[in-house]
């Protein structure tokens, strides 16, 4: 621990590493429980239906909770780049920074301008705009995600006909940037994660409630069934689209050689080469995970055609405790895909020392431990709330429609558990 | 190309600074203009909607910099790396603070959450100001003229805030029934009176006179009358007093901004004062920002407040422009085609998605809701 505190360089990575596993754990949520929210208010709105209303309403409180925490860890996320790793965007501003402007100034934009007017927008609009508002929120939400993307796909397999002009490396070609085959294999890994995960969290909270034989206006029955199809159905494709990643990395990126001849890559690689345990970790937590999560489809579709889904406890409870595996999984590979990328920032081209700002000991220790507390307190309220809620179920969420009235001015008489908008 | 990228970047910074001046200066005032339990409630979620649509800009700004301009984005982080933690920290409590509220069933979770909300507002508010400071002074942060920035700040901040707590700190469940019996603007003669329209909670209210008259809500009904006549089956111990409280604090911060406004002025001349390339344009520009409060300054003050702190914030990032020369550099025409052709399919979302929340949410707050 002494050691960690001395080391700036080892102190940014791992304030970076968790930041990202933090960040990532809320946004894989966010981006796996949208299209259940979006695809269940389509058909609440298109029947004119309350109680499915009221689902959208559950589910959109657990939503907005989370969103508020990968927000939050997100806006750490990206002032931490520009404040502990100035070399990256020294040399990589450009082709590393502009997807980033795009995702921030663009996609996230709109994302929480939009989520805004949907949390506000409950009975003051119409029903037609007001799921319109939770389509731009989702659309936006992926959109992000591929931007991320390009930048961190810029990271592990370099291109865009690049050169490098007075220390700042140009792209020439935008295109390749935006189609760089590491962007879109982890946008189509991302993406399909995501729905494992946010079906596992729509699975596990339905179980809950079904296995206390609490199933108001029939949500969670629905919920189990939604739940366990879409799990079914992007587990396999998940693994698939995942592997077909390690082919790229076998191959040399178009923009090696520009900083570095082969054999200085080589000795670089050679010295610095991390020590295979994190890979080894990461690659196990998530294959293990996945292999785990392919039986229990197994037994989910086998209780499914014995049309038990909503009633046997004995598959119930276990199910509660189903989205440990996805979000295992999920950091697993984001410390598998930046882990093998070591010693490099940008491969072939950057080392991650050379990307650090140049930093003091107590500067990087100040900001780690800062950071590092802050976050592990934001986390733990959320999940805990997360929970709260998702056990509480429809009646007393965040969105839940107002039922009582709150005291009218009775001073610190405060708070009715039930909100409106 | 880089003209219009400039002009993104600047337009960012000034979105931000006024938008986000309504919900930090609030939250700034919130222990003196909000004391009781429901009134703190209605300040936080009359923040919440402005710090949804606005912390977007200042994400941007950060984006925008990055992505377009590195070399601006190195200088401007060199050296105030203390000051970007400071303003991280106090950004990301703050925001902590205004999701979590609304969440918290126990009155000691509501309390840390209120330290939140209001000492990240206040570190927003003394950071942002400090790197201006530095900005303008050419690097030093302790400097007279950077401390006498940040004051201008704060002091622009909360005034901004006033303005915004006057208009939406009016109980909705009082002024909603007014809409539909009154919807004719109260005369101008009752506005003036305005302070003192709740019996026993305003000492002296009646006697500010104009000073403190003009708040008025959206509707443009002023905020004391609303709070005096509510109408009946409303709540009726439903007050008006933090919008009046914060309508009468327009004017001493007006003149607090000034002050520290001419303080700079005044250190500008002094070593780490302004490193002004451009001296002319740069005092042109300052005399906009000194010419907003002193208008807002007297007697006129809280009617004026929303519009005069808005112009002095937004001529900020203009300030820095005039006075200081950034290093910026072309945007490369790939990475400019990239961004543009990117961004502009989903300005259209941005404008629209910002002007149909702040009119959504342009009636006063309501008591409770996913925020407060």
């Amino acid at each position: 621990m002494f050691d960690l505190f001395q080391d700036p360089l080892l102190l940014a990575r791992v304030q970076f590493a968790l930041t990202a596993s933090v960040h990532y754990i809320f946004v894989a949520l966010t981006l796996g429980l949208a299209p259940f929210i979006l695809f269940g208010q389509l058909g609440a709105t298109l029947r004119r239906d309350e109680a499915r209303m009221r689902a959208v309403r559950f589910w959109g409180g657990l939503y907005v909770v989370n969103y508020a925490m990968g927000v939050l860890s997100g806006l750490v996320m990206e002032l931490q780049l520009a404040l502990n790793w100035s070399g990256l965007g020294d040399m990589f501003g450009y082709a590393f920074g502009a997807p980033l402007a795009v995702e921030t100034m663009g996609a996230f934009f709109v994302e929480s301008t939009f989520l805004g007017l949907w949390i506000f927008g409950w009975d003051r609009m119409s029903r037609w705009a007001h799921l319109m508002c939770f389509a731009v929120v989702t659309g936006t939400a992926y959109l992000s995600a591929y931007w991320v993307l390009v930048a961190n796909g810029f990271l592990r397999y370099p291109v865009g006909g690049l050169r490098i002009e007075d220390g700042t490396a140009r792209v020439s070609d935008p295109a390749a940037l935006m189609a760089n085959p590491s962007t879109l294999m982890a946008f189509g890994h991302i993406c399909l994660s995501a729905l494992v995960l946010g079906s596992a969290v729509v699975i596990a909270v339905s179980a809950y409630h079904l296995a206390r034989r609490n199933d108001p206006d029939r949500m969670f029955g629905r919920g189990i069934r939604w739940g366990t199809a879409v799990f079914a159905l992007a587990l396999y494709p998940t693994a698939h689209v995942g592997v077909m990643q390690f082919a790229l990395y076998d191959r040399v990126p178009p923009g090696s050689g520009l900083t570095y001849g082969p054999e200085e890559i080589a000795a670089i690689e050679a010295e610095g080469s991390a020590p295979g345990f994190f890979d080894a970790f990461g690659d196990g937590l998530m294959m293990g995970s996945w292999a785990l999560m392919s039986v229990i489809t197994l037994v989910l579709l086998a209780v499914w055609l014995l049309r038990r889904l909503d009633r046997w406890r004995g598959v119930l409870w276990p199910l509660v405790l189903l989205p440990f595996l996805p979000y295992g999984a999920s950091v697993g590979g984001w410390v598998l895909r930046e882990t093998q990328r070591q010693p490099w920032a940008v491969e072939d081209l950057l080392t991650t020392a050379d990307a650090m700002t140049d930093m003091t000991p107590s500067m990087a220790a100040v900001s780690f431990s800062l950071f590092t507390l802050a976050f592990a307190a934001l986390a733990t309220v959320t999940y805990v709330l997360l929970v709260r809620y998702a056990r509480l179920g429809p009646e007393l969420g965040p969105l839940a429609p107002l039922r009582t009235k709150g005291p009218a001015e009775g001073d610190d008489a405060e708070l009715p558990t039930v909100h409106t908008f | 190309m880089e003209i219009l990228a400039v002009v993104l970047l600047a337009g960012l910074v000034s979105g931000y600074l006024v938008l986000a001046g309504c919900d930090i200066g609030l939250g700034m005032l919130m222990p003196y203009v909000a004391r009781t339990g429901a009134e703190r409630r209605r300040a936080v979620s009359a923040m919440a909607p402005y710090f949804l649509g606005s912390e977007v800009w200042l994400l941007g700004t950060v984006g925008v910099a990055m992505g377009l301009f590195p070399v601006l984005k190195a200088e401007v982080i060199t050296g105030r790396w203390p000051v970007f933690v400071a303003l991280l920290a106090g950004w990301l409590f703050r925001d902590a603070g205004l999701w979590m509220r609304g969440r918290m069933r126990t009155g000691a979770g509501r309390a840390v959450c209120d330290v939140w909300i209001v000492g990240g507002s206040w570190t927003l508010a003394l950071s942002l100001g400090l790197v201006v400071g530095g900005l303008l002074g050419g690097g030093s942060l302790l400097s007279p003229f950077a401390i006498a920035c940040a004051l201008t700040a704060v002091a622009l901040f909360a005034l901004r805030g006033a303005a915004f707590g006057a208009e939406r700190l009016v109980p909705a469940a009082a002024a909603e029934p007014m809409h539909r019996q009154s919807p004719s603007p109260a005369p101008d003669g009752v506005a003036a009176g305005g302070g003192g329209a709740v019996p026993g909670r305003l000492p002296g209210g009646g006697a500010s006179g104009s000073g403190a008259g003009g708040a008025r809500t959206a509707s443009g009904v002023p905020a004391a009358v609303i709070g005096h006549t509510a109408a009946p089956g409303s709540m009726p111990t439903e007050s008006a007093v933090s919008a009046d409280t914060a309508a009468r604090a327009t004017r001493p911060l007006a003149r607090a901004a000034l002050a520290a406004a001419l303080l700079a002025a005044a250190a500008s001349p002094l070593p780490g004062g302004v490193a002004a390339e451009r001296p002319l344009a740069a005092a042109a520009t300052a005399l906009v920002v000194l010419g907003a409060l002193a208008a807002t300054s007297g007697l006129t003050g809280p009617r004026l407040s929303r519009h005069t702190s808005a112009a002095a914030l937004a001529s900020v990032p203009l300030l820095i422009a005039a006075a200081v020369n950034l290093p910026v550099a072309p945007v490369p025409d790939g990475i400019a085609v990239l961004f543009y052709s990117a961004v502009a399919p989903l300005v259209p979302f941005m404008v629209l998605g910002q002007i149909w929340l702040y009119r959504m949410v342009r009636r006063p707050a309501p008591a409770s809701g996913f925020f407060g």
